[in-house]
């Protein structure tokens, strides 16, 4: 097993990041697809397994296109928004049909863009797939988590009043709840399975093909872990809010709930010194114990889905990493971000490659002499750089 | 000359470490290029320099030399490679530019400060006069389309029927288009309107005044309850005037698509984590125009009453009892400016209120009402 490293710096990233950024305003945003490409080949170039390093070959120019078609609808989506949110639902909606695609678009542009050992990755994923996804399955959740309560919602309205329920009618309510809480659950994890699959099934290494073997139950395990250390982190976080509200003392949090009918003098009365303090600890130990959880469930699947995949039944892969040093780099970049009004972001996302490729294993008995290049189609970025503006989270990250 | 590095052809992961070497040949403007590789050092390539196309300079990444056969020699002796083609490579330059800029501590230094004053200067100055020009350029049906269907969500949610008798808000209705309104240079575009509403909320009366931007202005019955001069319902008329005319509304949506254009920009390849540093940061910017135009619509105020000889003293008497009887822990005037210390501390927070302390605003009248005592009726 060799781990997977980073030969470059944070403060060499530092430099190209900043001159990457005076050239974007100093173009108006124009150059912004260039900065990216940058970005990209640095950290990319300096990706290495042994001697061999990953590349990142997209270019300025192929980016501009759906750089300027992600910002048009960025814009109108805030105007929209603001003018009438009930239209910004509809955009909302429309994004949710769309959005499949731009997953799809944007995951067969990446990967063909990228290099291993001078050898490109692609994606052979069908977008119908993509649509079960990340579309169809996360509604069958939706529906699952929400659908039982609001229908029993609506019955109650239409059908009962506080008189004629029975107890007969509360207890179907109630397992009925109970029932759509146990699909969510399982919808969550099979969803979880079909994304890691597609992904990761449908990617190629040259000629190579990477195959993975998860199943539900495996992911319906780490959730339910989840879902039981998030009950520990609220219960270790009540208890902390507690004692910073007997440290504060009653009278003030008194004072302000005193103001909680006129939402202008609640402002004023939000920004005293007490409040500030106060919220900014609460703030503070939410953030520690979001991250804890975020942590935990990444470090598990990771660790799941990387010992279950293999490349042409050859080359196979292990993830040490652990919840615990993720959660640490989480939390301390973010406050080194803040810290540092932002300057700081090229060694918090040095530290966190530095981590995760560090805990990246990679085994191979035949090694990667015989990988070539397979012809693919030129790939148009549009999907991709509208994904990236708005920030569409799908990938399984490495 | 020797470099060392790989050879290998793009699209194979095959690769063997090889060895560039440079001949210089006598009097020849172009000089030889071959590479061995190093395991039996047999020699794979023969060129002429001047026609290896050379990439991009990046960091310390591995340099890519496409060479005449389809091959690439890949390095991390970059300087070595710049300083063999300096003198005899044209696209040299070019491929090396960004590097120099990003490799001179002094550029760096100065890409940070132009970047840092931009940002600043940006969201100070930049964004607020954008909007306002933006907001001016629009027609005014742009207002009414803000502000359609906003007093039908008030009405609905919010306030309730006006216990105000008929002939009190038919007075400050007579009075508000008689001596008001007319005070407004351009009139004639706008079509003011007064509202009379009561806000309960949780048993209280709530004193307040609103403007919606297509010059609908609603007064609370506490507000006019507690009003003791019709000078004071003016002066707080006229400050909801100064926003309508202003065109505020308009300039906080134009402000907030700037800022969440950017935020979204900034956050583009942030991973997620940067997020609520920049969820903070907005809010800070936000609040930050909301206080401006605040400030704004108090200067409008100011102006108009001394134009019309109202005393300035007017807003402050009305400000100091409404926040008197909704009970603010903020002080009277002179406490607060024998207390000089305190206020300091109270810098950071009065950025982070959307609406300037009350103390802010006092001094603002205070400079306004030594003018109308010497009859002015222009403050500067």
């Amino acid at each position: 097993m060799k781990a997977l490293y980073f030969n470059g710096s944070g403060f060499e990233y530092f430099k190209i990041w900043i001159v990457n950024i005076l050239l974007t305003i100093v173009t108006i945003g124009i150059y912004y697809p260039w900065a990216k490409v940058r970005n990209k080949r640095y950290l990319y170039a300096n990706t290495y397994l042994e001697d061999r390093h990953f590349e990142y070959h997209a270019t300025g120019k192929q980016l501009l296109l759906g750089h300027l078609i992600a910002m048009a609808l960025l814009i109108a989506y805030i105007v929209t928004e603001h003018l009438f949110p009930a239209g910004a639902g509809i955009v909302i909606i429309i994004f949710f049909f769309i959005f499949p695609w731009v997953i799809w678009r944007s995951l067969m542009f990446n990967m063909h863009m990228t290099s291993f050992s001078h050898v490109r990755f692609s994606f052979a994923g069908s977008v119908g797939n993509a649509y079960v996804n990340y579309m169809l399955l996360p509604a069958l959740f939706f529906i699952a988590l929400y659908g039982p309560m609001v229908a029993s919602a609506i019955a109650i309205h239409f059908f009962g009043n506080e008189g004629a329920m029975s107890s007969s009618t509360g207890g179907a309510i109630m397992l009925g709840v109970v029932f759509g809480l146990c699909l969510a659950f399982y919808f969550f994890a099979l969803m979880k399975k079909r994304n890691a699959c597609y992904a990761i099934g449908n990617y190629r290494y040259g000629q190579g093909v990477f195959s993975i073997d998860v199943e539900t139950r495996g992911f319906a395990k780490i959730l339910a872990k989840t879902i039981g250390l998030s009950f520990l982190v609220m219960l270790g976080t009540i208890f902390l809010m507690g004692i910073v509200i007997a440290t504060v003392g009653y009278d003030e949090i008194w004072a302000m709930s005193g103001t909680m009918n006129d939402p202008e003098l609640m402002q004023e009365a939000m920004f005293n010194e007490y409040a500030i303090a106060f919220i900014g600890v609460i703030y503070f130990i939410l953030i520690v114990a979001s991250f804890i959880i975020a942590a935990y469930t990444k470090a598990r699947q990771r660790l799941y889905i990387f010992s279950n995949t293999t490349l042409d039944n050859d080359i196979t892969f292990a993830s040490t990493l652990k919840a615990r040093s993720l959660a640490w780099v989480m939390i301390s970049n973010l406050f080194l971000i803040i810290l540092t009004l932002g300057l700081a972001f090229p060694w918090a996302k040095v530290r966190m490659i530095r981590l995760t490729l560090e805990n990246t294993q990679v085994d191979s008995e035949q090694g990667f002499e015989h990988y070539i290049s397979q012809q693919q189609q030129s790939q148009s970025a549009i999907g991709e750089q509208i994904g990236d503006t708005f920030d569409v989270d799908f990938g399984v990250g490495i | 000359m020797l470099i060392h590095g790989y050879y290998y052809q793009e699209g194979v992961a095959s690769q063997s470490v090889a060895t560039l070497c440079i001949h210089a040949d006598d009097g020849a403007n172009d000089n030889t290029v071959s590479i061995r590789t190093d395991a039996d050092g047999a020699q794979v390539y023969v060129g002429q320099l001047s026609q290896i196309n050379i990439g991009d300079r990046l960091g310390n990444t591995q340099r890519k030399l496409m060479l005449q056969n389809g091959y690439v020699f890949s390095t991390h002796d970059n300087d070595s490679i710049d300083a063999l083609f300096k003198s005899s490579n044209a696209n040299h330059f070019l491929s090396s530019v960004l590097h120099r800029i990003e490799s001179h501590i002094g550029w760096v230094i100065t890409a940070l400060l132009v970047v840092l004053l931009t940002v600043f200067a940006f969201f100070k100055w930049g964004v607020p006069w954008a909007s306002t020009q933006v907001a001016h350029a629009l027609p005014e049906q742009a207002n009414h389309f803000i502000a359609d269907k906003t007093l039908e969500f008030l009405d609905e949610y919010f306030f309730e029927e006006t216990q105000l008798s008929e002939e009190k808000t038919q007075a400050i209705k007579t009075h508000f288009f008689s001596q008001l309104v007319p005070l407004d240079d351009v009139e004639h575009s706008r079509k003011y309107q007064l509202h009379f509403r009561a806000w309960n909320q949780n048993g209280t009366s709530i004193p307040n005044a609103f403007a919606l931007p297509s010059g609908d202005i609603i007064l609370t019955d506490k507000f006019v309850e507690l009003a003791q001069h019709q000078e004071e319902i003016d002066a707080v008329l006229l400050h909801e005037m100064g926003h309508v005319v202003h065109r505020h509304s308009l300039q906080m949506l134009i402000e907030s698509t700037f800022v969440a254009t950017v935020v979204v920009l900034a956050t583009g390849d942030s991973s997620g984590l940067v997020d609520m540093g920049l969820g903070l940061g907005s809010l800070l910017v936000s609040s930050h125009y909301v206080r401006e135009h605040e400030l704004e619509a108090d200067d409008y105020a100011f102006n108009q009453m001394l134009r019309a000889g109202i005393n300035p003293i007017a807003f402050s008497n009305i400000m100091r009892r409404i926040t008197d009887y909704t009970g603010n822990p903020e002080p009277a005037d002179d406490e607060v400016l024998a207390d000089n210390a305190e206020q300091e501390t109270n810098v950071l927070i009065d950025y982070l209120s959307t609406h300037p302390s009350t103390q802010e605003r006092i001094e603002k009248a205070n400079k306004y009402i030594a003018c109308y005592e010497k009859n002015l009726t222009v403050c500067l």
